[in-house]
């Protein structure tokens, strides 16, 4: 960390932060009552204004400016945040974005015109104050109290952790005329007197009907170094009334005058507001986070799992031997190794919340483009996944929620004539199911149109084929395929939905899907908890060892006289079920003939059920997983390869292929005996 | 990877390059010193199914699984039984870009030398049993004709 470009560092807060803002700008649209939405929108803003002047970021710290100006009615409560506003609001932000991320493309003609949108959008339903005029003369409205009478009293260090109360003072002239009294009293003689610590308390009286909160919001990031003593003032003191000249703005950017000399330095204390943020948004003051570079997680998970292999081998060697001592070391060993796996894996578990808000843009711009009123719930925001994983699911959710509100939610008029209700409704889910975790994006549109898909596959397979409508929908995922009629600038193009199929097998998942004519599809994403390792069945085929990812495997069957007999059939009798089935030494290239007693490993990718016949079931085992190299890229029917007790690789079979292949094989025979 | 490649070529410009000498087969190769890692005794090797002839296997070397690729089998030479001598060599080259590791059969390895660029003979066109391709050139070292295999086009 400590070699990390701090301005790649504020970059990253910074994408944090815009998410943090993105979702409280979207909840505003939701529940524009919501005081602490817009708090928590301020404090985002504020601190992308402080540290990106801290970072030179000059035209970001003064657009955010401008943007918190604007925005100050908002927050001052005095306007609803209405969905056009949100709308800018959320252009703003984007903006900003830009000038961080690409600032010479971020032409300040789009800025200008975004702050001219905000302001008139804030300032003809500010009838309350006349614009042009200071808003915080008092008296506002009857409700509101004089003013207040401050005290500050800092602790003495605070001027090392970068805070400076000047620039707080001056934060605080600006919510309204101030009156600022310093107290001397306890300053040191100048031999005690240390330089660098903060003897001074303030008295400030503040007339100006602003809120708690606001003079809170000041104090927010120092608020645990100080010591801020709070009493209302009916009714200002005539001789502190101050003149006020010269502030234009229908929120006070300019510093009011103040008795106190006060250097006028507009930006707040920058580092404080860095340390103080996290535990102000978590509200969790007790947990510490400490942020880690993704490949040192990366590199620890490849040592534990060197780790846990070499282990493996100590307790193998320890089970032949008979020297207790060093059993029971081996089996300290594994224990300590099998709860630094865990824990090394938890740090790799991020909850997929982070990137469920991501999608509630997506959904409000795309259902603001369509006219299509959209309703987006999501729920088990905490169910935690491995951090690649929620990266490499990004783009499958953003085409599946895309799908949903193009092709699955009808429109409007369509909706009303069914008798549904305007606003459709897409549920995006994440739960956790044993060793997997199931995420689904649910929509209550018009479902798959069978019939259409059906038409369009009849291109590709025989007309008038038997398939179920299982199998029909299966060609929603071939490459190519698309039923829309017309290409929009979303969808039609055919391309998607192979490719997140394509993406979620790669994660070692499987894909399902659910529809109801009428009632809606669901498509639903089985995952596994992490890339790095997963539970194995260890199984012999000839003299080679292989693994099958548990999480696949449904049950182990004797394979029967009967089932041996049918030669050529390769179809197994699953209490009633047929079932086909793949010989792994056929598969395998293994010479010989095969042992007495096959064992068949049932394996299932969603519906599709798939016998494998092995000579032995070793049985379970933990597995790293190593990816093959690219000299093996031709080989599919391996998803990677994993280190055994012993010291050597065995390769893992990748199911999802294993299943496509017996089903082509199976297909095959079913159609040359018809014939 | 290709730049130690590109390294090791220019380092025949100069005059000589670093390689080590192994053996396969009655033939001698001189593989470039800067794409090689290490050198390990013989491990037991896993069968992948379905992959190409001349990567038939993968090993485990410290963890990392890595490809067995075996050059006698790319330049058309007689299989030989693992003797005392066999060691794996583990080079580093690059495929579409990619730095990978990849382990390659010796029948006996010899030693690190410097080859001169004043012995460096220009690939004949007749007698050979390989294609020219997998050649960078053929160099003589101790009055014996050696080559230096392009090992990113053989691995290719």
């Amino acid at each position: 960390m400590s070699s990390m470009d701090p301005t790649e560092a504020f970059r990253q807060e910074a994408s944090e932060l815009f998410e943090t803002l993105e979702g409280a700008l979207l909840d505003l649209g939701l529940r524009p009552d919501d005081r602490e939405l817009v708090d928590s929108a301020f404090r985002a803003l504020h601190t992308i204004k402080g540290s990106g002047a801290m970072f030179g970021f000059d035209r970001v710290a003064a657009f955010t400016h401008e943007f918190e100006t604007a925005f100050e009615l908002v927050r001052k409560g005095e306007i609803k945040p209405t969905q056009e506003l949100i709308a800018v609001a959320l252009a703003a932000k984007d903006y900003i974005r830009a000038l961080i991320e690409a600032p010479d493309s971020a032409d300040s003609i789009i800025g200008d015109a975004i702050l001219d949108d905000l302001k008139r959008f804030v300032s003809p339903t500010a009838q309350v104050l006349p614009v042009g005029s200071n808003a915080d003369i008092p008296p506002v409205s009857e409700s509101r109290p004089a003013g207040w009478q401050l005290r500050l009293e800092f602790e003495s260090h605070i001027l090392r952790n970068g805070s400076n109360p000047i620039d707080l003072l001056d934060d605080l002239c600006k919510l309204g005329p101030c009156f600022v009294v310093p107290l001397t009293d306890g300053v040191p003689l100048l031999d005690e007197l240390e330089p660098e610590d903060c003897y001074l308390k303030w008295d400030v009286t503040l007339h100006g009907a602003c809120d708690k909160a606001a003079i809170d919001d000041v104090f927010m990031f120092v608020q645990d170094e100080m010591k801020l003593t709070l009493a209302q003032v009916e009714r200002a003191a005539p001789v502190l009334a101050m003149p006020i000249a010269d502030v234009e703005l229908a929120a006070p950017p300019a510093p009011a005058p103040t008795a106190a000399s006060v250097p006028a330095a507009a930006e707040p204390a920058a580092p404080s507001e860095r340390k103080r943020e996290e535990p102000r948004r978590t509200e969790e003051r007790g947990i510490a986070t400490v942020r880690v570079q993704a490949e040192r997680l990366d590199e620890l998970m490849d040592r534990v799992g060197e780790l846990v292999i070499a282990q493996a081998r100590l307790s193998q060697l320890a089970a032949v031997g008979s020297d207790l001592s060093i059993k029971m070391i081996a089996e300290e060993i594994e224990r300590l190794a099998a709860s630094l796996r865990d824990t090394t894996m938890g740090a790799r578990m991020v909850p997929i919340g982070s990137l469920f808000g991501r999608f509630r843009r997506l959904v409000h711009d795309l259902s603001r483009d369509l006219g299509k009123p959209v309703e987006f719930v999501t729920s088990g925001e905490d169910t935690e996944l491995d951090k690649t994983m929620i990266e490499c699911l990004a783009d499958p959710l953003v085409h599946l929620i895309r799908n949903a509100i193009d092709h699955g939610i009808e429109d409007t008029e369509t909706r009303a004539a069914a008798g549904k209700t305007e606003q459709g409704r897409i549920e995006l889910q994440a739960i956790h199911s044993g060793a997997q975790v199931l995420v689904t994006v649910k929509d209550n549109g018009g479902g798959l149109n069978t019939a259409r898909i059906r038409a369009k596959a009849e291109e590709l397979i025989a007309p008038g084929a038997a398939m179920s409508d299982h199998e029909i929908h299966q060609f929603l995922f071939h490459p190519g395929f698309s039923t829309a009629q017309t290409i929009s600038a979303l969808s039609g193009r055919g391309v998607g939905m192979d490719v997140v199929k394509r993406t979620i097998e790669n994660m070692r998942g499987s894909i399902d899907l659910s529809t109801k004519a009428g009632e809606g599809t669901t498509v639903t994403l089985r995952l596994p908890l992490t890339l790095a390792i997963i539970e194995g069945l260890l199984i012999r085929v000839g003299e080679g060892r292989y693994i099958i990812p548990l999480p696949a495997v449904e049950e182990c069957v004797e394979l029967t006289a009967e089932d041996e007999r049918s030669r050529g059939r390769n179809f197994l009798n699953v209490r009633g079920n047929l079932v086909p089935f793949l010989r792994l030494r056929d598969i395998l290239d293994v010479p010989g003939a095969p042992g007495q007693h096959q064992k068949t490993i049932i394996i299932s990718t969603g519906e599709t059920r798939v016998g494998l016949v092995a000579d032995q079931i070793i049985g379970n085992h933990q597995t790293v997983i190593k990816s093959l190299s690219k000299l093996h890229s031709d080989v599919t029917i391996f998803s990677g390869a994993t280190i055994l007790g012993d010291g050597t690789a065995a390769l893992i079979l990748d199911v999802a292929q294993l299943v496509a292949l017996a089903q082509s094989r199976a297909e095959k025979q079913q159609m040359s005996e018809a014939a | 990877m290709a730049t130690d490649q590109q390294h090791g070529a220019g380092a025949v410009q100069d005059g000589s390059m670093q390689v080590v000498m192994i053996g396969l087969g009655d033939e001698k190769f001189a593989l470039d010193a800067g794409l090689v890692r290490e050198i390990i005794d013989p491990v037991p090797a896993t069968k992948v199914a379905g992959a190409r002839s001349f990567v038939p296997s993968v090993i485990n070397v410290r963890g990392n699984v890595i490809p067995l690729a075996d050059l006698r089998i790319r330049f058309g030479m007689p299989q030989t039984e693992d003797s005392a001598d066999t060691r794996i060599v583990v080079i580093e080259v690059g495929i579409d870009d990619e730095p990978v590791l990849v382990g390659v059969t010796a029948d006996k390895v010899y030693e690190v030398t410097e080859i001169s660029r004043t012995d460096v003979q220009h690939t004949p066109r007749v007698g050979m049993h390989w294609k020219p391709e997998f050649i960078r050139f053929i160099t003589k070292w101790r009055e014996e004709f050696v080559i230096v295999p392009n090992m990113e086009r053989i691995l290719n």
